[in-house]
């Protein structure tokens, strides 16, 4: 219990301290107070995962009560379990590296004091998003996650691109946030209680309960339930088309990139649907929903991320893409595999991000690839991490993202979930675009000649090692993690106590009949799959098109022109939704304005009534003429009719 | 007989006097009026059996406050006949609304029985001011101290609503020359001789 | 002449006291004379009344309503006098100050 306390509560007491006191401590007092939080929390995450796999106890802490409207309890409470313990470990140990990293990347920063207070307090948002045992709390976590996203993509508040991105991201999450309103709305209503626990032992009974959403159709009130919660998970997790905040996020410097819109904040909408998990099992059209969505995204940011010339640009459309599988994943009911994924990939993006950022500070803050080029010899333990984050990214054998990927293809080629053939073939052929965008950045980036014309190649040293230190820890797990925990995670049921998979979906069963080990799932990868292959043919491609630079024959060219318009455009997404919806919720917004606030307010309601008082009053005036006599006349008459009413 | 006919005259000579009193044009006509109202009042109430209270009506009404409403009458000066509107035009519906006002009260009275008994009973001791007084003195002994107390309310109230100081006037004002102390008075000063004044 | 007929002389005087008031265009001095007519009529009122049921509370009333009458035309015409002080008028239309 203090373990647990600890863990969430120190990175927040840190937080409010720099925060509050930050003028008058010196810089370097303020990263180690935060870096103290943060490394207190890993370390109490640590114990209590240990402790769990021990004991394989799971803990429904009830901290106090704070309020009961009606027969609805509002509760403070803690629900350590397997899934909130793997998620903390692991946003725990990203979040220590970004705050190390921070030290060299923010060095010549002036608001270095704010922006640790600003992670700090996110990784307690995140931690108390995770650990919540019940939906109100959670949603706490939740904004709270996204108010400090929105306070750190415009952490540079004098740049007018920050301040677009930083509303564009809050607004974008605020709509995902009303379809999660909504779903809880409708999950307090047919349960009574806002408690997971508590819910999910009624589920039973509201399964077949019927809704009416306009008045003629009626819908089963799970199904529209889940739904709601996965619109939330989609305004968060940047699916599509609520995905359109995560490329502007990269306005933020990029320690946040790495741990907000990699590893953490974008993750929370798949944890919530693998926490929602015994809800979400009832519905298989919410689930064929979270499939497509989720294959439909994996598939089509990746080829937006072929034509990026920003670095940061680039991976962001990575994160989206693989944010799409992870989806695609809970959308067969292979939950546990998509967490997998979301645990190492919150590692090798991280260490991609992290990578890019420090190629970025040793290029004095430039940005864009086609200003970069060999610098491999110049930067070499970057260049080895961001190698190695790549590999686990594309899926090389042996690799973390490897098994979690390749478990995440098998999963969603054996289930027989509505649409999943159609997921299997995108999912396959986003592999292979995987492998060409990251390839291109590679290539790009560190290998050929070194193009830029701002920034003379003599200076270009490595970055110190507050920087490149959490590149090489963070090399490690995007390694080995992978293949360590798929034994316990996935095959072992890791995850029985938190996740619910219904009987009929249980595709991932016959993925564990007939998995015999680490090597043998290497080998199986090699002869029964072919995403390997793709990824293999994918090097090749661009080793031809980025390192050999072999030009394409005449008629691709075309076509790839006119691709690349519509990529450029990001499928019109932007277009449409900012000249279109907004201007016209504007042109909404300025004639209520004129017709209701000034007309109909001002005038009618407010000066009218002031008229119309004045009216009354100056006709009743005249009733004080100040005679004497006729106020006794006016008595004597009240006095008659009353005596009237008496005798009678 | 003789009652009968003593009754109706005070009555009759009681509603033209009302009648006087409302309708003169001159404020003193209608304080003699008054006056002759109480008189009437006074007999009528002898006719009651209450004869400390008639005299009492003469004494204390028509001896003190009716001469008080003269006193103010003249000295205000208020010339007969001022203004010309001297009728308001409200009075055909305060007549109206006065002969309503009796015939609701009439209709009242007839409703119910008025019990009528005579010559027996504590009112018909010959002694009625003697018998007031034992009656007054023990059972409202409170009300009537009271009642004493509210005279004296009149008499400041009165008093320091009309008191006019004219400027300039010298008096003595008592309370200053209570609180003065000897150092205010008398100042002891070391007068070598052949040095004074 | 039953008792009743004091009843009556009671409502006649308070009627016509009470027109008074209203139908005066003239001074302020008559309407503290139709406040001793109202006064009188009531007077009347319990003296009867006190006849009928043999007590002697109504004439002991009569008494402190005589007493408060006194009093209370003392300060009527205090506060007359003191308006006239300041209005110089004691003629109802110009004593219109609340006029609305």
């Amino acid at each position: 219990m203090q373990l647990l306390l600890s863990l969430i509560f120190i990175p927040l007491l840190m937080s409010i301290l720099v925060g509050v006191f930050g003028d008058f401590i010196s810089k370097r007092l303020s990263h180690v107070l935060t870096i103290l939080g943060v490394l207190i929390s890993f370390i109490c995450s640590v114990m209590l995962l240990n402790d769990f796999l021990i004991t394989q106890q799971t803990q429904d802490i009830l901290l106090f009560n704070w309020s009961i409207i009606g027969e609805i309890e509002f509760q403070i409470g803690f629900l350590v379990d397997s899934l909130s313990l793997a998620m903390a470990s692991m946003i725990t140990f990203v979040s220590l590296m970004v705050h190390i990293y921070t030290i060299g990347y923010m060095e010549h920063d002036e608001g270095y004091k704010r922006f640790f207070s600003y992670i700090s307090l996110f990784t307690f948002s995140m931690l108390m998003l995770i650990f919540s045992n019940n939906l109100l709390q959670l949603f706490f976590g939740w904004e709270a996650v996204g108010l400090v996203s929105y306070l750190l993509i415009g952490f540079w508040f004098k740049k007018p691109s920050a301040i677009h991105a930083n509303m564009k991201a809050f607004i974008v999450n605020r709509v995902g946030d009303l379809g999660f309103i909504i779903g809880i709305a409708i999950i307090v209503y047919y349960t009574g209680s806002l408690h997971l626990g508590e819910i999910f032992s009624q589920l039973s009974s509201i399964e077949g309960q019927l809704i009416s959403i306009l008045p003629s159709s009626s819908w089963n009130a799970v199904t529209v339930a889940s739904i709601c919660l996965f619109i939330g998970a989609m305004g968060k997790s940047a699916q599509m088309p609520l995905h359109v905040w995560l490329p502007d996020s990269m306005e933020g410097p990029t320690p946040i990139s790495a741990l907000i819109h990699a590893a953490t904040m974008v993750t929370a909408g798949i944890f919530l649907i693998a926490r929602m998990s015994p809800l979400i099992e009832l519905s298989s059209i919410a689930l064929s929903f979270i499939l497509i969505i989720g294959s439909l995204t994996a598939f089509f940011m990746g080829l937006l991320g072929l034509v990026q010339n920003d670095i940061k640009r680039v991976v962001a459309y990575s994160t989206l893409s693989q944010l799409g599988y992870m989806t695609a994943a809970l959308g067969v009911s292979a939950y546990s595999v998509g967490i997998y994924h979301l645990i190492t990939h919150g590692f090798f993006k991280a260490l991609l991000f992290l990578g890019a950022g420090s190629v970025i500070i040793a290029l004095h803050h430039e940005q864009d690839i086609r200003q970069m080029g060999g610098l491999r010899k110049k930067l070499p333990i970057t260049y080895i991490t961001f190698l190695i984050g790549t590999l686990s990214l594309i899926g090389f054998p042996g690799f973390s993202g490897f098994f979690s990927k390749d478990t995440l293809i098998e999963a969603v080629h054996l289930s027989e979930q509505g649409g999943s053939h159609l997921s299997y073939y995108l999912l396959l052929m986003g592999v292979l675009i995987t492998t060409l965008y990251s390839m291109r950045l590679l290539f790009l980036v560190f290998h050929g000649k070194y193009r830029s014309t701002h920034y003379p190649l003599a200076k270009v040293h490595e970055t110190p090692w507050v920087v490149t230190l959490p590149l090489l820890l963070l090399a490690i797990p995007s390694i080995f993690l992978g293949g360590l925990i798929i034994d316990p995670m996935i095959m072992g049921g890791y995850f029985s106590g938190a996740i619910f998979v219904s009987p009929e979906n249980q595709s991932l069963q016959e993925f564990i009949d007939i998995y015999h080990g680490v090597i043998e799932f290497i080998i199986h990868a090699f002869v029964a799959s072919p995403a390997i292959y793709l990824m293999l043919l994918g090097i090749l491609i661009s080793w031809l098109i980025w390192y050999k630079n072999f030009s394409l024959p005449k008629q691709f060219a075309s076509l790839i022109k006119a691709l690349e318009t519509v990529f450029k455009n990001k499928y019109y997404f932007d277009y449409l939704y900012e000249n279109i919806f907004s201007q016209n919720i504007i042109l909404l917004g300025k004639m209520l304005h004129k017709w209701v606030d000034a007309h109909l307010i001002d005038s009618v309601f407010v000066l009218g009534s002031a008229r119309t008082v004045q009216q009354i009053s100056s006709k009743t005036r005249q009733l004080h003429t100040g005679d004497l006599t006729q106020v006794a006349l006016i008595f004597f008459v009240l006095l008659v009719i009353f005596t009237a009413f008496w005798i009678s | 007989m003789v009652i009968d006919l003593v009754f109706f005259t005070s009555v009759a000579i009681l509603m033209i006097s009302a009648m006087g009193v409302i309708t003169s044009n001159n404020p003193v006509h209608s304080a003699l009026f008054l006056v002759s109202c109480f008189f009437q009042s006074s007999v009528l109430w002898l006719l009651l059996e209450a004869e400390f209270l008639a005299i009492a009506l003469i004494v204390i009404y028509v001896g003190a406050v009716m001469v008080l409403f003269l006193y103010v009458v003249m000295m205000l000066d208020i010339r007969k006949n001022e203004h010309k509107q001297s009728v308001s035009s409200i009075l055909p519906i305060g007549i109206g609304i006065s002969i309503l006002f009796i015939a609701e009260l009439i209709f009242a009275l007839s409703g119910t029985n008025v019990v009528q008994t005579r010559d027996t009973g504590v009112l018909s001791n010959p002694n009625n001011t003697e018998a007031l007084g034992i009656e007054l003195y023990t059972n409202y002994l409170v009300e009537f101290e009271l009642a004493s107390i509210i005279l004296l309310l009149g008499i400041i109230a009165a008093i320091s609503l009309t008191l006019h100081r004219r400027p300039g006037l010298k008096k003595q004002d008592i309370s200053q020359q209570v609180s003065v102390s000897k150092k205010d008075r008398l100042k002891v000063v070391q007068v070598r001789s052949g040095e004074g004044a | 002449m039953s008792v009743n007929d004091y009843f009556i002389i009671s409502i006649f005087l308070f009627a016509i006291a009470v027109a008074g008031i209203f139908i005066n265009r003239k001074n302020l001095i008559l309407i503290l004379m139709c406040v001793e007519l109202i006064l009188l009529s009531v007077n009347f009122n319990f003296i009867a009344f006190s006849e009928i049921y043999q007590d002697f509370s109504g004439q002991i009333f009569v008494f402190f309503i005589l007493t408060v009458a006194a009093a209370e035309a003392a300060i009527g015409l205090a506060i007359l006098i003191t308006l006239f002080r300041h209005k110089k008028s004691i003629y109802i239309d110009d004593l219109n100050e609340l006029k609305g």
